[in-house]
């Protein structure tokens, strides 16, 4: 499997903070990367450098073998990595079918050819009936015509999660997908992305709580004050001692 | 559910008969001035038409895009201005009179413009390539300006780039009025009028050729907006980190915006001086051509074009009744050291203030609704997903 994504050395100094500090991962093509840490590790941090939000103070971003370091986010969309939000950020004065339809493509966006109705309609069609689909998938096809500020905070989430795969991108950034969400949900979402997975697109997932998540990762990061202190298979990750010690204090290894 | 759109109905039936209401009575006082003659009713509907335009571009950029566009004076000015500074001079040019930088001097413009005006009353081919020049010109100068404007202010947010458009609006009205080659400084410079051509019933024709200019804009406008490209604004407007992330160029986006609505903005401006035949530079105050604007925007209903009609409409009614009747009405406010002068600023003020306490959605308030038609929507819907949405 080939490296979709890899960070070389990534560095993010806010002031004399360094929130990212020389971090290097990989996510290799159609596999479940998790991004795991404690709270102001640098997790989102990492993932607004990767997507162009921020720019690294230093170090490369790579996607395949394309050089997308400080790159701006709508151009980063073009190259087939898109992200969602940990708060979910809806466009509150469209329709939730509307969220959806405008995380994707259309030549209808250009303003010459907006006027005229018939250069873009059959384009339209064809992505509702698309975005319908991904809607069915996260259960938001029977609220397709509410403003989306009318939903509720777990559907909100299930609204980015949609959003990001209707996007049609190959790696798909998803920022705490099942944060806020019930385990119930939350393990529908991640099977939902388990099973896209194995369709061909790639995820990496940051969450926090790595007992819903773990089980669907093939690999897992973890960091800690902005630097990354394990990585590995799931086992290898959350039996480390170092990951034992940020979550849970140290002594908890021996404890154990 | 049922219950649920019962009260659907019922909430927009109030809605309705709420503006049922403000249309009867608007219908009411609008008699009193169809009693004063035609060209009242005339000049009703060419100030609706004029600012309809404005009001139209104004919440394209504010309504649709987010853009707090609080120098539109600036683009109707570009607009204004070129009209009074091109199309003339260009004129005058080719009939060998002068057209150089003394074209706009006083003592000059009184000798030529009537020369030009006659040359057009001639011949209707000549009237009509000279309104075409003069709004091809107030087009380009308003996407210009637009365009220009667009890039100092485009990567600054909210207060600031309504501060910085603000600045912008006032600094072209100054400059018209101390720079005399441009539009006479603080004289006027007169427009060659192409309508002259119908005699009698110029003022007429003028208001009908305004009229159906604003009937269009209307047309592109809802055609644009309910679209694709109204979607991308619309995104961007609501969420801007969002927006790019579902591959929107924000600043593309907005650029396209201020173009186009500053375009629009310019044609209301070039139609207007040539209505009124002249161009006085200091005739563009930002409290007419901006603040207005955003009162007749704030009223209609921000995000809904036709909002935008009805609260130029009420407004600009309110606004003739006032100057019309304002010292029968209103002499006795004398008596308290009110000047009923004022009157119809004070309106504005008053809706602003009313339409944020009472009606801060407007008359007609944004529609959330999907842009494909109906008959469309159903048929897809019953093609894949017809049974799970049931």
């Amino acid at each position: 499997m080939s490296n979709l994504l890899a960070t070389e050395n990534v560095t993010k100094k806010f002031g004399g903070l360094a929130a990212v500090n020389d971090v290097s991962i990989t996510v290799k093509q159609h596999t479940f990367t998790m991004l795991i840490g404690p709270n102001g590790c640098g997790k989102t941090t990492l993932i607004n450098c990767c997507t162009g939000i921020l720019k690294p103070t230093e170090g490369r971003v790579l996607l395949g073998d394309t050089d997308i370091t400080g790159w701006p986010t709508h151009k980063i969309y073009e190259v087939g990595f898109v992200r969602t939000f940990q708060i979910p950020l809806p466009f509150l004065g469209l329709t939730v079918l509307d969220n959806v339809l405008g995380a994707m493509r259309n030549s209808g966006e250009a303003p010459l050819k907006a006027p005229h109705r018939r250069l873009w309609l059959k384009e339209e069609e064809n992505n509702m009936e698309r975005a319908m689909a991904v809607l069915h998938r996260v259960r938001l096809d029977k609220h397709w015509n509410k403003p989306s500020h009318t939903l509720g905070a777990a559907q909100l989430k299930m609204l980015e999660v949609a959003k990001g795969l209707a996007a049609g991108a190959k790696l798909i950034a998803l920022d705490e997908p099942i944060g806020g969400v019930d385990p119930a949900s939350a393990d529908e979402i991640l099977s939902h992305v388990s099973a896209l997975k194995n369709e061909g697109l790639t995820f990496l997932v940051v969450e926090h709580r790595i007992d819903i998540a773990a089980p669907y990762a093939d690999y897992i990061y973890a960091m800690d004050l902005g630097r990354l202190i394990s990585q590995g298979t799931p086992q290898q990750v959350l039996g480390d001692p170092k990951v034992i010690e940020v979550y849970l204090g140290k002594g908890a290894t021996e404890a154990c | 559910m049922k219950s649920q759109s019962t009260q659907r109905n019922l909430k927009s039936l109030l809605l309705n008969s709420e503006i049922l209401a403000v249309v009867a009575i608007l219908m009411a006082l609008t008699f009193f001035l169809t009693t004063r003659g035609l060209p009242m009713v005339l000049t009703i509907l060419v100030d609706f038409a004029v600012f309809a335009i404005i009001t139209m571009s104004l919440n394209l950029e504010t309504g649709f895009t987010g853009i707090p566009q609080f120098g539109r004076v600036l683009a109707v000015i570009a607009g204004a201005f070129a009209v009074g500074a091109i199309p003339g001079r260009l004129l005058a040019a080719l009939m060998g009179l002068p057209a150089g930088l003394n074209y706009t001097i006083d003592t000059v413009q009184f000798q030529v413009s009537p020369e030009l005006t006659a040359a057009l009353s001639g011949s209707w081919m000549l009237s009509l390539l000279f309104l075409f020049i003069c709004l091809v010109i107030a087009a380009l100068s308003g996407a210009g300006i637009g365009w220009l404007t667009s890039r100092p202010a485009i990567r600054l947010r909210e207060a600031y780039l309504g501060i910085s458009l603000l600045a912008f609006g006032d600094f072209l009205m100054w400059v018209g009025h101390n720079w005399v080659p441009l539009v006479g400084g603080s004289t006027s410079v007169f427009v060659p009028d192409p309508f002259r051509i119908f005699g009698g019933a110029r003022f007429e024709a003028v208001v009908i050729a305004i009229f159906l200019a604003a009937l269009l804009v209307y047309a592109y406008l809802n055609r644009l907006t309910v679209s694709p490209f109204g979607r991308a604004l619309k995104m961007v407007r609501d969420n801007e980190v969002s927006a790019s992330a579902a591959g929107k160029d924000i600043v593309k986006i907005r650029t396209q915006s201020l173009v186009i609505g500053s375009m629009l903005a310019a044609i209301a401006g070039g139609l207007y001086v040539i209505y009124t035949g002249t161009v006085t530079a200091m005739g563009y105050s930002r409290l007419v051509w901006t603040f207005w604007p955003w009162a007749f925007m704030m009223l209609g209903g921000i995000g809904s074009t036709a909002g935008m009609l009805l609260g130029v409409m009420v407004l600009t009614i309110m606004r003739t009744l006032i100057t019309v009747y304002r010292f029968e009405v209103f002499g006795f406010l004398m008596a308290w050291g009110i000047n009923p002068l004022w009157l119809e600023f004070t309106l504005m003020g008053a809706v602003i203030i009313g339409v944020i306490l009472f009606l801060p959605h407007g008359l007609v308030p944004e529609k959330v609704q999907s842009i494909l038609p109906a008959s469309r929507v159903n048929s897809i819907l019953s093609k894949g997903f017809g049974a799970k949405l049931q």
